[in-house]
């Protein structure tokens, strides 16, 4: 008993194999070999070589081969000329070649041993024809006329020895009785196309049928033809066999695409139970070894291969049992394998029933998925919906970010409403701000601030004590509020202005106090502002940008201020964040760039000034990097994958995200992935607004794609070509006239989108101010506005 | 939490993937029958099958839709050894029943391969309508519909072998032109000793080819899924992977070598767990990429959700058959998924409690199942049910729902 898979390369391909009746021996023939081989161990030893002799004719050329059952030494070849040979290997002469019945008149597609009656031989042919040979007297005893075009396989019936079923090309099963010889006593259309093979069940009374309509069928003829099973496979079906001892079990090779031998249990007729695909080219023949665990295959590819079934691939085993989907309203999908491990309530019944367990080879059919839906119950509308409809995007800065932090807050998105208030804050008008803030707060708090604020920088202002903190704070924030009204009346763009408007107007001022309570909280915006301690500890990160050291950054403030389109009493505070904003955005570069800046503005001289009082007050160094503040925050929002805060900021900034240096590509691609965010949730209109406000050229244009109207003519139906009133086709402008003047209209043409009438849009307009029915007479109530 | 509501979709034999559609509003699945289901949600959630055909003459392994911009347009792959291509058009009989009903024709079959395709996906829509399928023998092909309206005509623009067996692949869905269009794919070949099994490939501009631009070594066990996240404007891919355990990996495009065209990537792996304690099967994302749902042989969903500092966590587990698992915090149950538990482990608390849809009836889709290898068929093609008491039970049998056409 071979146990391993071997295989043996022969000159040419053999067309059929088949085994001798205690499986010791196998012979393969085909158009160019005809060889016996002892199957050994590991090896195939070859026996004969039936090839021989000098008059190598047709007779020599074999469909199909069949080993007597009774007799070892007797063997059946079907040749491709007709010829049904008889071999016998006891013959001492070099050729075995015993009889040749040349009654056939084309191909002998297949020779068949009678199971109980080992001398009688049949044959089933290309020329419609089944014969029945007796050995002993060397003649066909009986002619079945199938009355088809070709019969393709024919088989004795193990359970009725005296009954055989034959396959055609037409897709017809006949059933003959061999006592009846003239006609058949049973036959039905099995396949829609032909059939190339059958093999009666060993036991049960099924008769599997192979087709080139990639089927396999099994049919239960005990009693009126039933298709109990079929097996959809990828290729035409060529050759079949019922795996011994495995009632549901079917070998199965392809007669083109599919080079592997397939077994199937019919059962689970979707997926192979094993394949093996150790053939090149598609194989020609199957013969099981008289037990379930090994067969023999030929091929095309010129080779024999002795198979072990355990060394077969198992692709049920590869499938994936699985999937799982996550839709957009956080809901879950998956589908999985049931598995058959009962569970303890099956468990506890089977020992009820005293159930036997179910094999490994029940398992493999019993194969179905259940698909369960998750949803969560307490479905929330989902907040990208609502922030990306209830987010203001254009507008003033102010607006938006209060307007978006209300929106996100309201929805418990506490972090987010700050980083809204933050990006008001540190961008945002500063008059409304002030408004805002309490004026109540403390003055303590702002020094107890700036006192920490000083200690903790490095500055020569760590020196100087709180007073004189607190007194510079107020200079600075004179100063400041006396630039605020030009600010103010020069709108936000124009910095140089403010600018040199600011010395001229020194005194519009509002309380010193106020403006330095609010500067302190301006952290703590989004905070409740009570506690002073509460304002330290904000106050540190937020501080930063206000506490102005240096000259330049003092200049900055103003600049910014300017920007922003400052309003008269919150110049002071305002001022100094919107400064630095602009300085932001290129912190360490644009220094260098101050100086040309402040040449420009002869405001810039008195700023400078400033920054010595400002030093002493809040002693911090020039952290003051807004830009990349805001950077940081867009990127952390992108890389949290809150693409839609980093867009609707970025779209909120306005003209100043300019300053933040961003590449244009990773603008781009943040708004693209937003874009397709809200495509998901068919939030066109949002989609739309961004697109308009978009800045980026490539996503502009997004909304100007295919916006052509192709308009055909409505006489040909071909596409007018050159003008909207002249069919190059059929040269009519039938359907550019006017309903009204019946001329042509060569400009713009108006039409009821309810029953297509229309014309000059002059005469249209006239036409329905005084009617309301369509001017071609044709009854529609036209609705022209 | 979550409830779960069984869909019988009567598939007569597994179900391997499903797949929604962009805008998540429709459902496709496929299965070993050679079906492929199309299913739609109507207004209360509930999913109905609108169509339902044989697509393949072998199991159909996956199933994906295209951007809705190109139609409504399913590709599915097979182990027949083809891909097709599907779209769904609109009746234009003049009969009134033919009018308007929509049904689903094959628009193309790419018979490319020479064994089981084994993954099929659409690439993103700004590369245009490109398919992209791997096979059993390693093959990954690149197919192109240059004319968008014409669905029939795909030309293969790239094959590219990875010589070892293929199982998976997912598009980088990155809308950015700084990303090259990037396929991973992974490999299902049980043998480590041939080394890693994700590959990455990238398009090269200047050579006009897909280059592999990484191999991740230190996976080496087989690998069942694989896919992007969403990318959402970070500078950085990630790729969660379904192997022995549930991986995902960072991947950092490296600037160095952009004279080469080649990009490289520093990779990282930002998780890994093996709480299913068994083969994963599948992993999936979320839109934002800010879940991965993962499923393994343990018959469980795990939800994966990631905090401030990416560091991943269990946030939730839901057991296939629809009974219901304790959250997070509670270690994974270690039983199998479908032997009953204590009912005091599973709080009765993550089911809904609907008195009208109560049922009694005492049979089980587990028990049902095993005394009979077909699912039951419950007529009505969707059903919901939710179900008091003590949730260790299995599933009651869906109760039929009366769909209105």
């Amino acid at each position: 008993m071979t146990s391993k898979t071997i295989c043996i390369a022969q000159e040419g391909p053999a067309n059929a194999l088949a085994l001798n009746k205690d499986n010791s021996q196998v012979v393969i023939a085909g158009r160019n070999v005809f060889k016996i081989f002892i199957l050994l161990e590991d090896k195939f030893e070859e026996a004969c070589n039936l090839r021989v002799g000098k008059n190598l004719n047709l007779n020599f050329s074999c469909n199909d081969v069949a080993w007597n059952l009774n007799d070892d030494h007797i063997l059946a070849t079907a040749a491709t000329n007709g010829a049904v040979v008889v071999w016998n290997l006891n013959k001492q002469s070099r050729s075995k070649q015993e009889h040749v019945f040349i009654d056939h008149k084309r191909t002998v597609n297949k020779v068949s041993f009678h199971m109980t009656e080992p001398m009688w031989l049949i044959s089933g042919s290309q020329d419609g024809t089944m014969k029945c040979f007796d050995l002993r007297i060397k003649e066909a005893i009986k002619t079945f006329y199938s009355n088809t075009e070709s019969v393709r396989d024919v088989q004795f019936c193990p359970q009725q020895p005296h009954t055989f079923a034959a396959v055609s090309e037409n897709g017809q099963v006949q059933q003959w009785d061999m006592r009846k010889p003239d006609r058949f006593f049973q036959h039905f259309t099995a396949h829609s196309g032909p059939i190339f093979a059958c093999d009666w069940h060993p036991e049960a009374t099924w008769l599997a049928t192979a087709s080139r309509d990639k089927t396999i069928k099994v049919w239960d003829l005990s009693g009126k033809p039933s298709c109990d099973y079929a097996i959809h496979t990828i290729a035409s079906v060529g050759r079949i066999k019922w795996r011994p001892q495995k009632k549901y079990h079917i070998a199965s090779c392809a007669l083109v695409v599919d080079c592997s031998i397939n077994v199937w249990d019919i059962r689970r007729p979707y997926i192979p139970f094993a394949s093996f695909n150790e053939h090149k080219d598609v194989p020609t023949g199957v013969a099981w070894r008289g037990n379930p665990q090994s067969f023999l295959s030929t091929s095309r590819d010129c080779t024999l291969y002795h198979h072990i079934f355990d060394d077969a691939i198992r692709p049920a085993s590869k499938a994936n049992p699985q999937s799982v989907a996550l839709g957009l309203k956080s809901e879950i999908i998956y589908a999985c394998k049931v598995k058959y491990e009962p569970a303890t309530t099956a468990r506890q019944l089977s020992s009820i029933m005293r159930k036997p367990l179910v094999t490994n080879d029940d398992t493999f059919c019993m194969a179905s998925s259940v698909m369960h839906k998750f949803t969560l119950n307490n479905c929330q509308p989902s907040w990208f919906k609502i922030a990306a409809e209830g987010y203001l995007l254009s507008g003033n800065l102010n607006d938006i970010c209060d307007h978006n932090a209300r929106v996100a807050i309201s929805f418990g998105k506490t972090t987010l409403g700050i980083a809204w208030q933050v990006l008001k804050i540190m961008y945002g008008d500063p008059l409304e701000l002030l408004l805002k803030m309490s004026p109540m707060a403390p003055k303590e708090d702002i020094v107890n601030t700036s006192n920490i604020i000083s200690g903790a920088t490095k500055n020569s202002g760590m020196e100087q004590s709180n007073a004189s903190k607190q007194s510079s704070h107020e200079h600075d924030t004179k100063s400041l509020q006396g630039e605020n009204p030009t600010g103010a009346v020069s709108g936000g763009d124009d910095e140089t202005e403010t600018e040199t408007d600011a010395p001229e107007n020194p005194n519009i001022t509002g309380p010193s106090t106020n403006l330095a309570t609010v500067l302190p909280r301006r952290p703590l915006l989004s905070d409740v502002p009570s506690t002073s301690r509460g304002d330290f500890i904000f106050g540190e990160t937020e501080y930063e940008p206000v506490s102005l050291e240096h000259p330049s950054e003092s200049r900055h403030i103003v600049m910014r201020m300017e920007d922003d389109e400052w309003t008269k009493e919150l110049q002071k505070e305002a001022f100094p964040l919107r400064h630095e904003i602009k300085d932001r955005s290129p912190p360490p570069e644009q220094f260098p760039n101050h100086p040309t800046e402040l040449g420009e503005d002869p405001t810039s001289v008195i700023i400078e000034d400033q920054p010595q009082l400002v030093v002493p007050l809040l002693p911090k160094p020039l952290l003051f990097d807004f830009t990349s503040v805001i950077l940081e925050a867009l990127e952390y929002h992108a890389a949290v994958r809150d693409v839609q805060t980093t867009v609707s900021m970025l779209i909120a900034l306005g003209e100043k995200r300019k300053n933040l240096m961003l590449p244009i590509a990773l603008q781009e691609h943040w708004i693209l992935e937003y874009l397709d965010l809200l495509g998901k949730f068919k939030l066109w209109h949002i989609a739309t607004q961004i697109i308009q406000l978009a800045w980026i050229p490539s996503i502009s244009q997004l909304n100007q794609q295919s916006t052509l109207i192709h308009v055909s003519c409505a006489a040909c139906t071909k596409q007018l070509q050159r003008s909207a009133w002249l069919c190059d086709h059929c040269h009519t402008s039938e359907h550019a006239l006017c309903s009204i003047c019946n001329q042509v209209v060569r400009g713009m043409y108006v039409w009821c989108q309810g029953c297509a009438h229309g014309g000059h849009i002059n005469h249209m307009r006239e036409w329905f101010n005084g009617n309301r029915q369509c001017p071609a007479g044709c009854g529609h109530l036209c609705e022209y506005n | 939490m979550f409830e779960a509501h069984s869909i019988n979709a009567e598939h007569k034999d597994l179900i391997h993937d499903i797949a929604y559609d962009y805008y998540g509003e429709r459902m496709a699945t496929c299965s070993s029958d050679q079906f492929v289901k199309v299913w739609d949600e109507d207004e209360h959630g509930n999913w109905h099958l609108t169509a339902s055909w044989k697509a393949h003459s072998g199991s159909v392994w996956k199933v994906t839709w295209a951007h809705p911009e190109f139609g409504q347009v399913l590709a599915t792959c097979s182990f027949d050894r083809t891909a097709a291509v599907w779209e769904e058009i609109v009746g234009e009989g003049s009969g009134p029943e033919a009018r308007g009903s929509k049904h689903w024709i094959k628009r193309t079959n790419l018979v490319d391969s020479r064994t089981s395709v084994t993954d099929v996906k659409f690439a993103p829509k700004t590369l245009g309508l490109l398919l992209a399928t791997c096979s059993a023998d390693g093959f990954i092909r690149i197919y192109e519909a240059p004319d968008i309206m014409n669905l029939s005509q795909w030309t293969l623009q790239h094959d590219i072998n990875c010589k070892l067996s293929c199982s998976c692949l997912t598009w980088n869905p990155s809308l950015s032109r700084l990303h090259s269009p990037m396929i991973a794919v992974g490999s299902d070949d049980s043998n480590p000793l041939l080394g890693a099994k994700i590959f990455i490939y990238e398009y090269s501009e200047s050579s006009r080819r897909w280059v592999k631009a990484e191999t991740l070594s230190s996976i080496t066990d087989a690998v069942y899924d694989i896919a992007f996240a969403p990318n959402l404007g970070r500078n950085f891919h990630t790729l969660a992977i379904a192997t022995k355990d549930v991986r995902i990996v960072t991947l950092k495009p490296i600037q160095d070598n952009m004279q080469t065209g080649v990009s490289h990537f520093e990779t990282n792996i930002v998780a890994q767990f093996d709480d299913h304690y068994c083969t994963v099967w599948r992993v999936s994302w979320n839109f934002m990429g800010t879940i991965l749902a993962s499923s393994g042989d343990d018959g469980c969903v795990r939800l994966w959700k990631d905090n401030y500092i990416n560091h991943w966590k269990c946030i939730s587990v839901l057991k296939g058959d629809g009974t219901p698992v304790q959250g997070a915090e509670t270690p994974v149950l270690a039983t199998p998924p479908n032997s009953s538990t204590p009912a005091q482990q599973t709080p009765s608390t993550t089911r809904t409690i609907s008195i009208t849809t109560v049922t009694a009836e005492k049979p089980t889709l587990t028990v049902m199942c095993s005394n009979k290898w077909q699912p039951p068929v419950i007529k009505g093609r969707f059903s919901k049910s939710v179900w008091l008491g003590n949730p260790s039970e299995p599933t009651p049998p869906p109760l039929p729902f009366i769909a209105k056409k």
